[in-house]
């Protein structure tokens, strides 16, 4: 909201600089977001008359003035044409110095002197405006100082008012703020005014049909009007609050709102059919052109102003065509009213339309203003526009509301500010305020709440008025004195926290998505169950529509998206929650956890350039996995073979930790990949976060062995479809209870070893926690394991 | 073998001095090995020092003990110069240099994201000043978004164009205060917790907003809490997390679940305050607001207002890591460039 500051100054006496002043509301709760310092430099600025003009004749985008300054005629060469004979315009006579700085200087344009320049509003800094050059009223003598013309200079502050203060929407509203921070009193204009002898009551009726959607509604009636163009000194107020002005009737009642805050409408009376205003629900199927000009289809829940016959008004948001002002218009009824707050508010959305006056309603307008502004807008309308006004006025008010008492306990202030303030300084920050202070006691006042506070509604709120009103600065900070509080368990945070350090700490790089992605990738790259989607039904756009039914598909975006920067190396993880519905309709959400490997394998430098078969990269994501569930879990990781849309078959194993299903790994689908240009195998794997959490390691201590081990190797050629888990399974089986570790360490394929076959090599590791083994003893427990190896695998044990 | 026929104690410190020069003359391990043997072993010098002293008169003995002490540690220390310095040079001449400046064999750390940074710095500050983590969905209903915090029925964040609605009453959480509400009515008070998490709102994303942001909330309840200790811990959080010359200031503010409700700024940590391009002249940084809960909301909860007071707070979690980390765009958070999440690693 923007407000001149010689406005305010109407209503309070304050002499503080406006930055002084910025700086104090700002710190009582009316942030001040900027203040703007209109017509600094004007002064050797006047108003000139434009003469005649003839074209130049040496170019014909530019016109030759004739300039009459209030003294004599100047040429002047002018490159606008927004100007008619006998406009004033804003005139920079030579010697002058502009805002921007640039002089002025006799000098030839294309060949013909000018005497002085004709301005746009850039050049004068009153805006960003360069569309021809400033016009004023044809009213103003040439020779007048243009700042005086233009009511400049002035200060106008933009202010960010909170939702709970409308009050504070309005120029005496801040005066009243302003008059409470410095201690001054608040000084109202005179709104009496002659009346004829007409009774306002026989021109015209009013009936309300909802008191709660309508509190109030007040008419006055102004006759013999005369429309026209408001005076300068008002329509420079409005354009400096950002209102275009339009006609001396309707200025008045934007002039009065900007001023109390109270929206107001003047309807032409002689185009009220039945002289009737009923405030009511509209009717299925009534239509509005509002003064926008567009027509709008209104719905029963929303409130009207009617007349006899039809809806010539959405209440409280916007007036319609058919009543508006025109310059015929010699007979007024001016209303001030009041509609609810939360029904202003749904009519508003539901019509896409928002006013000024909208703005207001929505946050709430004190019904008893109205009459008020009723009577300053009537004064204000004889005082520009002539006429007369009729007797009394029609003052429907089926809402009045009582006046709240709130009970303020001076101990509370301290207990909830932290901060001893005297009773004596709080009641007189309620007085400052205008909140009346009813009674007190030694420990306690009970303050009536005017009516234009109706955000008052509690003990917290006063003390609320005292906080901001003593000053936040004068609260110390102080250290909680911190109870120990153990009642809410955290350790699923902490674990989480730790699982990304163990993550990162496995050389992986976190990533974050959100939580919405496009149903063309969810169709693409998701694969699930479209019935079970969760749909957004009004979504920012078509790319986040549907939330996410699992991490796996931007993971694959992700890696996409680097490969598309050139970037070919790259591990990534996310942690986040996926969404979805269940078969009963609910809305379900759980935490995932997803990996997405490109690119190199390996430790060393040189692995960067080399190229990664399928294998080395499926035992990279394996190994990871390994690591990862080893560090975080007792219950062993399995696996076994599975299917998933977005993994390619034979290459995609489902994961389990003990009996819980973990999830699912394997290689990237090779069509999605190429999709993005990847050219070589891509790991991925999604998993539940869970079971992860759910059996975190029993750390215990085991005897360290102190006898030494011995190692003996076995090297075997076995068929291509025995598997390395068969082998294990077999020399666990068949060893002793010395047998204390097998590693596998070489796997050899070729000529010598046959066709489809595949020679295996392992380390079997013997250790007693008793005594020192024997080699003798070793050799016997390798005759054994190489029995079973060619009994149940028909190996070929290959010697030495 | 050289031998002492007699002795004095200008002769002790004569043969230290022989023996030092021997060490350091001797042009192989071997050859310190020698003068080591013929100064300091057992049929060497030293004995025969040593059980000389006793010869000495009692005047002279302590000198003499002295001297003895010294013959034994230059000569150690001068043998021992010696062999480091043969075995190095050794080392060097055996071969051509390894080249130490190729890269190391071992893939680098990963990295956490600039916001799981900030939750997870934010989580450790305000843990060390007893505040528990705590979680909740982040699809809510609309009691608990809206209704529980005391936010009127035509507040504008209700209408459909700022708030995700699922249908059946069920939204995408607005923030996290949803997560206090949860909290107080399953745990009598006192509370004192932080609520980090991902909420929603309908903002077409630009260079500040996204639809989809993360938020840390704070709500802190017990007998006598007040306005004072809302300061003091948000200003001790602030100069943990932005450094510890930053000043914090408060402004009135409105919300509808704070009474009094403030608004928290911190002096801009690039200029010191005097004013830059990051905070626009101001020397002020916005970046969370807060208050004393609104009794309303303790009695939707079922706390008693009078026994109990508390303070609540909330930030943006990618605000801070834009302001901590320089990041000039909110997108670039979620763009998810390898290159950009190298950078905090």
């Amino acid at each position: 909201m923007k407000i001149p500051y010689s406005w305010l100054k109407e209503f309070v006496d304050v002499e503080a600089t406006p930055e002084e002043l910025a700086e104090r509301l700002t710190f009582s709760g009316v942030e001040v977001e900027g203040i703007h310092r209109l017509g600094d430099g004007l002064g050797d600025l006047i108003v000139g008359e434009i003469v005649r003009f003839e074209k130049h004749p040496a170019a014909d985008r530019l016109r030759l003035c004739t300039v009459h300054d209030g003294r004599g005629e100047l040429q002047v060469v002018c490159g606008a044409s927004n100007f008619e004979v006998g406009d004033k315009a804003a005139f920079a006579p030579v010697g002058a110095t502009l805002p921007g700085g640039m002089a002025i200087t006799k000098r030839k344009v294309r060949g013909i002197e000018s005497h002085g320049m004709l301005c746009a509003e850039d050049e004068l800094g009153l805006s960003e405006g360069h569309g021809g050059i400033l016009l004023v009223e044809r009213e103003v003598p040439a020779g007048q100082s243009l700042a005086t013309a233009l009511g400049l200079p002035e200060v106008v502050f933009e202010l960010e008012i909170t939702w709970n203060r409308p009050d504070c929407l309005s120029v005496i509203g801040m005066a009243r703020e302003v008059a409470a921070l410095y201690g001054k009193s608040l000084r109202l204009p005179d709104v009496a005014y002659a009346e004829d002898s007409r009774a306002a009551a026989d021109l015209a009726k009013v009936r309300i049909d909802d008191a709660a959607r309508c509190p109030r509604y007040t008419g006055r009636v102004l006759s013999g009007l005369a429309v026209g163009p408001s005076p300068g000194w008002m329509q420079h107020r409005l354009k400096f609050c950002g209102v275009r002005p339009i006609s001396n009737i309707v200025d008045v009642t934007n002039y009065v709102m900007l001023e109390c805050g109270q929206p107001l409408h003047a309807f032409d009376l002689t185009r009220v059919a039945g002289a009737q205003i009923h405030i009511r629900c509209a009717q299925a199927g009534e239509k509005l052109k509002t003064l926008d000009g567009v027509e709008r289809a209104l719905a029963p829940d929303m409130l009207v102003i009617a007349d006899a016959q039809e809806p010539l008004a959405v209440a409280g948001i916007m007036g319609g065509g058919g009543s508006e002002i025109s310059e015929s218009t010699r007979e007024v009824l001016l209303e001030s009213a009041s509609f609810d707050a939360p029904g202003t508010r749904r009519t508003s959305v539901a019509l896409g339309l928002a006013s000024e006056s909208s703005h207001r309603f929505e946050r709430g307008v004190d019904p008893e203003l109205a009459d008020w502004a009723s009577r300053r807008a009537a004064a204000l309308l004889l005082q520009t526009a002539g006429g007369a006004a009729a007797g009394g006025v029609i003052d429907v008010y089926p809402g009045r509301a009582e006046l709240r008492r709130i009970t303020c306990r001076f101990a509370r202030v301290q207990a909830l500010l932290g901060v001893a303030i005297a009773a004596d300084a709080i009641c007189n920050i309620f007085a400052g305020l205008e909140l009346i202070v009813e009674s007190r006691t030694d420990a306690a006042c009970v303050v009536r709440i005017p009516s234009f506070r109706r955000d008052l509604e509690i003990e917290a709120d006063l003390i609320e008025e005292v906080a901001r009103m003593h000053g936040l600065d004068r609260v110390p900070e102080a250290t909680p004195h911190a109870t120990l509080i153990q009642n809410v368990d955290d350790a699923r945070t902490w674990a989480v926290m730790q699982l990304r350090e163990r993550l990162t700490g496995l050389g992986l790089r976190e990533i974050l998505n959100y939580s919405f992605m496009s149903e063309r990738h969810v169709n693409q790259l998701g694969g699930e169950d479209a019935a079970r989607r969760l749909v957004i039904p009004n979504p920012v756009s078509i790319d986040h529509a549907v939330m996410r039914p699992a991490l796996l598909p931007q993971m694959l975006l992700t890696l996409g998206h680097n490969m598309s920067r050139q970037v070919a190396n790259a591990d990534f993880f996310e942690i986040g929650r996926i969404f979805w519905r269940d078969e009963a309709g609910q809305a379900c959400e759980a935490e995932r956890l997803s990996l997405g490997l490109m690119g190199r394998v390996g430790q060393g430098a040189l692995d960067g350039r080399r190229s990664v078969s399928p294998a080395e990269m499926f035992l990279s994501l394996k190994g990871l996995l390994t690591a990862l569930c080893r560090a975080q879990s007792d219950a062993g990781l399995r696996m076994a073979p599975a299917t998933h849309a977005s993994m390619e078959p034979g290459w995609c194993v489902g994961l389990w930790l003990g009996d819980v299903a973990l999830g699912t790994a394997g290689l990237l689908r090779r069509g999605l990949r190429e999709e993005w240009r990847i050219a070589e195998p891509v790991g991925v794997a999604e998993l539940h976060v869970q079971p992860l959490l759910a059996a975190p390691r029993r750390r215990s201590f085991a005897p360290l062995a102190t006898y030494p081990s011995i190692t003996h190797d076995v090297a075997m050629i076995v068929a291509e479809d025995v598997q390395h888990e068969n082998i294990l399974a077999v020399i666990r089986k068949a060893g002793p209870t010395e047998l204390t570790d097998v590693r596998l360490f070489d796997i050899f394929r070729g000529v010598a070893v046959g066709v489809g076959r595949k020679s295996m090599a392992y380390s079997l590791v013997y250790q007693s926690g008793a005594r020192t083994l024997t080699d003798a003893e070793a050799n016997t427990f390798d005759v054994g394991i190489r029995q079973a190896l060619r009994q149940e695998l028909q190996a070929e044990i290959r010697e030495g | 073998m050289a031998e002492i026929f007699w002795m004095n104690l200008a002769e002790i410190d004569a043969l230290t001095a022989e023996g030092v020069a021997g060490a350091q003359q001797a042009a192989t391990v071997d050859a310190v090995e020698a003068v080591r043997i013929q100064y300091l072993g057992r049929k060497g010098l030293l004995p025969q020092i040593m059980k000389g002293l006793k010869d000495f008169a009692p005047a002279e003995r302590g000198a003499a003990g002295r001297s003895a002490n010294a013959f034994k540690d230059s000569i150690t220390a001068a043998i021992e110069a010696r062999l480091l310095a043969l075995r190095g040079a050794a080392g060097a001449v055996a071969g051509p240099a390894f080249d130490y400046t190729l890269p190391g064999s071992w893939r680098g750390l990963g990295s956490l994201h600039p916001v799981s940074l900030v939750i997870t710095d934010a989580v450790r500050i305000f843990s060390r000043m007893g505040f528990a983590v705590a979680e909740g969905p982040d699809i809510e209903n609309a009691y608990n978004n809206f209704e529980a915090l005391n936010t009127p029925a035509h507040h504008p964040s209700l209408a459909e164009t700022d708030t995700f609605w699922l249908g059946k009453g069920e939204l995408l959480r607005t923030q996290t205060s949803p997560v206090q509400i949860r909290v107080m009515q399953s745990h009598p008070p006192p509370v004192r917790i932080i609520t980090p998490g991902r909420c929603y709102r309908r903002d077409t994303t630009d260079a500040t907003h996204s639809a989809s942001f993360h938020q840390i909330e704070g709500l802190y309840v017990d007998r006598q809490v007040s306005l004072a200790d809302l300061k003091g811990t948000l200003a001790a959080f602030m100069r943990a997390m932005m450094g510890p010359d930053v000043g914090v200031r408060f402004r009135p503010h409105f919300f509808p679940f704070t009474e009094p409700s403030v608004e928290c700024d911190f002096s801009c940590h690039v200029c010191g305050g005097k004013g830059c391009r990051v905070c626009k002249q101001s020397g002020w940084i916005e970046i969370a607001g807060a208050g004393m809960v609104d009794p309303r909301v303790f009695g939707k909860v079922g706390y008693d207002a009078e026994a109990w007071t508390g303070f609540a707070f909330g930030m943006g979690v990618e605000r801070i890591a834009m302001i901590k980390y320089g990041i000039p765009d909110i997108r670039m958070l979620y763009e998810n460039d390898a290159r950009f999440l190298a950078q905090f690693g």
